[in-house]
C-alpha cells in the first residue's frame, strides 16, 4: 500500500477514534437541539390561549364574522374573538380570567381608527395582530374577495434586476440565518482541522520523530497524508454537523411551513462550496507553515488564531454589506481571499453578481490555497529539522540548495 | 562493491562550512565508526548520505546507487535527535513506524510484538508512549531501527545518555547484527565507545576528514615508539636504546631511541634473561590520535 495512505490512515484515526473529537462532534448539535427545543418550548408555554373580548361602540361590527380559525404550523390556532354587550360584562370576564383583555371599538372608529385595549398584562403582537385582521375582514367582508385577500396580505415586493430574471425576495431572512450559521459551521471545522494539523506538525517537531519519519518515506506523500488525514477530520466533521443541520431545517419546515415560500437559491450552495473548498485548504496550509516554522505548539497555536480571524470580519460589516452589496468594500471583501468565503454568498442573495467576480473571486482563492501549500511544504523542509530553532519568513523565500 | 561510496561532499549552512570534501567508503558486513568531536559536521554527513540534506557538491552512492523510495525500506536510522510519537500507545507507535518501512500490517504486528519480548517491553505495549521511562524509550526507538530487519543500519550517538547496562546491550546488539551480515555505521564523538567495536573509521574535524582506515592500522601508524613492560622482578639498569622509562602502575613504559624496534627490545630482554609477565607496543587511544592530528594541524581550539 501506497505509504501516504498510512500516513492519512494513522493521522484520520487516530483523531477520529478520540473520545475528544466524539464528544466535539456529537455536543455542538446536541447543544443547538436543546437551544431550539427550549425556545419553542418557551414559545408554547408562554403563550395565551384565553380569548379576548370587544365591545362594539361604532356599530360597524354589530353582526361580524369570526376569521378563519388556523393558521399553518406549530402555533396554528388563532385566538378567539368573543362579542360582550357593554364594559361591565366584559370587565367581569376579564376579573373571572376568562379572556386575557378586551377592546373597546370607539363610535368614531371609522374616521379615527381608534380602538381602547384594556388588559391586565401586556398582549402577545399575535393577538393584536389577529384582532386587526379581524376588523379588516369584517370592513372588507361586502368587497371582492379577491381585493380583500390582497388588502390583508399586502404587497410582496419583488427585487428584479434589469439585466437578469433573477429574483431577490425582501422579506427573506431565512436566507441571511443559513449563511452566517454555514459561516459559524465553517469556522469551526477550519479551526478544527487547522488545530490538528498545526498540531501533527509542531508535534513531529516536539517529538523528534521527523528523521526517522523522511528515512522511512518522501516529504511529499507525508505532507499530503498528514495535510489530506487531518482535512479529512475537518470535513468528517462539517459533514457532519451538515447533515444535523440538514435535519433541523427538515424538522424547522414541518413545524413552521410558511418558511418554504423562502426559496434558496441552490446556486447559493454550489457558491459556498466552491468558496469554501479551497479556503479551508488555504488556511489549512498556513497553519501547518506556521506549526514548522514555530518552536512549540502553544506559540503556534496563538499565531494560528491571526489566520481564521480575518474570516469573520465580513460579520463586522454584516450590516453595511447588506445595505450595499455593490459598494467597493463589498466588492473587496469578495475578492480578498480571506474574507471571500463569506461575503460572496452573502452577497449573492442580496444582489446579482457579475460572473468576472465570481471567476476572479474564485481564482483568486484557489491560486492562495495553491500558493498556501507550497509555503507550507517549504516551510516544512526547511523548519522541521531545526530543533529549538525558528525558522524565518524570509528563510523561506530564499531560494534553496 | 561499497555499501556507501561517499565522494568529495561539501555542504555550507551560511557562513559556516559544515562538511568540506569529505570523501569515505562503507564495505558491506563491517561495523564502520564516523567519529569526530561535538559539531564536526558528523550529522550533515549522515544526512546527506540518507538524502534528508542536498550536498553542495560531490556525490553519494548507498546500497549501490542513489538514494530510492524503495531502499528507505532497507535502511535502519537512529538519529542522534530521536524521538517517538508520544501520546499514542507504545504498540500503535511501533507498528506505525514499522509500517512506514514498509512491512505489510500483519507481518509489522508479529515483528513488533518479537521484538518488545526481546526488550522486556511487551507487559508495557497499551501503554502511552510518554509514560514510559527513559530507558523503555530508548529501547522501543532501538525497535523502530530494526523491526523491519535493514541491511544498514545508521546509528547517530548509541550511547548518548544510556546507562551502562543499556550501554552494554547496544553494543552486544550490534556485534549480533554483523555477525548476521550487517552493515553498520556508527557515528558518535566518545571515541573509546568504538574502539572496541570498529573495524574501520573516518575522523572527521570541521568538516574536514582527519584520518580514514582500519582502526589498527591507524594506531600502529600513530603508535610512538613506547613499550609496556611488567616484569616479574626488576629491570635491568641499563637497557641499550632505551631513551627513557617511566613507572607506570605495576609496570614500566620504555621510550625507544628511533633505532629500536620493539622486536629487537623483546629479543634484548630475553637474551638478558629477564622474565617478563607482559609486553606491548603502546598503542595510542583515539582520542590520544585526535588530539595529536588537531594539534599537528593547528587546529586545536
Amino acid at each position: 500500500m501506497n505509504k501516504f495512505w498510512i500516513v492519512f490512515g494513522h493521522e484520520y484515526l487516530r483523531h477520529v477514534k478520540r473520545k475528544r473529537f466524539i464528544f466535539a462532534l456529537i455536543s455542538i448539535p446536541l447543544f443547538m437541539a436543546f437551544i431550539m427545543g427550549v425556545s419553542i418550548l418557551a414559545a408554547v408555554i408562554s403563550e395565551d390561549r384565553r380569548p379576548v373580548g370587544y365591545i362594539d361602540q361604532s356599530g360597524l361590527f354589530l353582526d361580524a364574522r369570526p376569521i378563519p380559525p388556523t393558521r399553518s404550523g406549530l402555533f396554528q390556532n388563532k385566538v378567539q374573538i368573543l362579542a360582550f354587550e357593554d364594559e361591565t360584562a366584559a370587565r367581569n370576564a376579564l376579573d373571572a380570567g376568562e379572556i386575557q383583555a378586551y377592546y373597546i371599538i370607539q363610535p368614531d372608529y371609522l374616521s379615527t381608527g381608534s380602538v381602547k385595549i384594556i388588559a391586565k398584562e401586556s398582549v402577545d403582537s399575535e393577538v393584536m395582530q389577529d384582532f386587526s385582521e379581524f376588523l379588516l375582514t369584517n370592513l372588507l367582508k361586502n368587497a371582492d374577495p379577491k381585493i380583500r385577500a390582497r388588502v390583508l396580505e399586502g404587497p410582496e415586493l419583488i427585487l428584479r434586476p434589469m439585466d437578469s430574471d433573477k429574483k431577490f425576495n425582501s422579506s427573506n431572512p431565512f436566507g441571511f440565518i443559513v449563511v452566517i450559521f454555514s459561516g459559524v459551521i465553517f469556522m469551526l471545522a477550519v479551526n478544527t482541522s487547522g488545530g490538528y494539523l498545526l498540531q501533527a506538525v509542531v508535534e513531529e517537531k516536539e517529538n523528534r520523530t521527523m528523521e526517522v519519519v523522511l528515512t522511512s518515506l518522501s516529504t511529499d506523500q507525508f505532507m499530503a497524508g498528514k495535510i489530506f488525514g487531518n482535512l479529512s477530520v475537518g470535513l468528517t466533521q462539517l459533514l457532519f454537523w451538515l447533515i444535523m443541520g440538514g435535519i433541523a431545517a427538515l424538522i424547522a419546515l414541518r413545524t413552521f411551513p410558511d418558511l418554504n415560500e423562502l426559496g434558496i437559491d441552490f446556486s447559493f450552495f454550489g457558491l459556498m462550496a466552491l468558496t469554501f473548498l479551497p479556503a479551508f485548504v488555504m488556511i489549512a496550509a498556513l497553519m501547518t507553515m506556521v506549526g514548522a516554522t514555530a518552536t512549540e505548539s502553544r506559540e503556534a497555536q496563538q499565531i494560528a488564531g491571526l489566520f481564521s480571524l480575518p474570516i469573520v470580519i465580513p460579520f463586522w460589516f454584516i450590516a453595511a454589506i447588506m445595505e450595499n452589496p455593490n459598494n467597493p468594500l463589498s466588492i473587496g471583501f469578495s475578492l480578498f481571499p480571506f474574507t471571500a468565503p463569506l461575503t460572496l454568498p452573502l452577497r449573492s442573495m442580496l444582489t446579482n453578481l457579475p460572473f468576472w467576480q465570481i471567476g476572479l473571486s474564485i481564482g483568486l482563492l484557489t491560486a492562495a490555497a495553491a500558493a498556501a501549500i507550497w509555503l507550507a511544504s517549504r516551510a516544512f523542509r526547511l523548519g522541521m529539522l531545526r530543533y529549538g530553532k525558528k525558522l524565518s519568513l524570509a528563510e523561506i523565500f530564499r531560494p534553496q540548495s | 562493491m561499497s555499501t556507501i561510496q561517499v565522494n568529495q561532499i561539501s555542504k555550507r549552512f551560511g557562513t559556516q562550512q559544515a562538511v568540506d570534501q569529505v570523501s569515505f567508503e562503507v564495505e558491506p558486513g563491517e561495523i564502520f565508526g564516523l567519529l569526530g568531536p561535538n559539531g564536526a559536521g558528523k550529522t550533515t554527513t549522515i544526512r546527506i548520505i540518507l538524502d534528508i540534506f542536498k550536498p553542495d557538491s560531490g556525490e553519494v552512492e548507498i546500497l549501490g546507487g542513489k538514494m530510492t523510495e524503495e531502499k528507505k525500506n532497507r535502511i535502519g536510522y537512529l538519529p542522534e535527535e530521536r524521538g517517538l510519537y508520544q501520546d499514542i500507545s507504545l504498540e500503535t507507535c511501533l507498528n506505525y513506524l514499522a509500517r512506514l518501512k514498509g512491512l505489510k500490517p500483519t507481518d509489522a504486528a508479529e515483528r513488533v510484538e518479537q521484538m518488545m519480548k526481546r526488550f522486556d517491553l511487551y507487559d508495557h505495549r497499551k501503554k502511552k508512549v510518554k509514560e514510559l521511562s527513559k530507558g523503555m524509550q530508548q529501547k522501543a526507538q532501538l525497535i523502530t531501527t530494526l523491526v523491519h530487519d535493514p541491511q544498514l543500519i545508521i546509528i547517530d550517538e548509541p550511547f548518548s545518555a544510556l546507562d551502562p547496562v543499556n550501554t552494554q546491550m547496544v553494543k552486544d546488539l550490534l556485534r549480533e547484527e554483523r555477525d548476521k551480515g550487517k552493515t553498520i555505521v556508527m557515528c558518535t564523538h566518545q571515541m573509546h565507545q568504538v574502539e572496541e567495536l570498529c573495524d574501520r573509521l573516518v575522523l572527521i574535524n570541521r568538516g574536514k576528514v582527519m584520518l580514514y582506515g582500519k582502526l589498527n592500522d591507524i594506531r600502529r601508524q600513530y603508535s610512538g615508539q613506547e613499550v609496556i613492560v611488567h616484569p616479574l622482578n626488576e629491570l635491568p639498569a641499563n637497557l641499550p636504546g632505551v631513551q627513557r622509562v617511566e613507572r607506570e602502575n605495576s609496570g614500566y613504559v620504555l621510550h625507544l631511541a628511533d633505532n629500536l624496534t620493539p622486536q629487537l627490545l623483546l629479543k634484548n630482554l630475553v637474551e638478558q634473561g629477564v622474565a617478563l609477565e607482559r609486553f606491548e607496543v603502546a598503542l595510542p587511544t583515539l582520542d590520544e590520535i585526535f588530539i595529536q592530528v588537531v594539534t599537528a594541524r593547528g587546529e586545536l581550539e
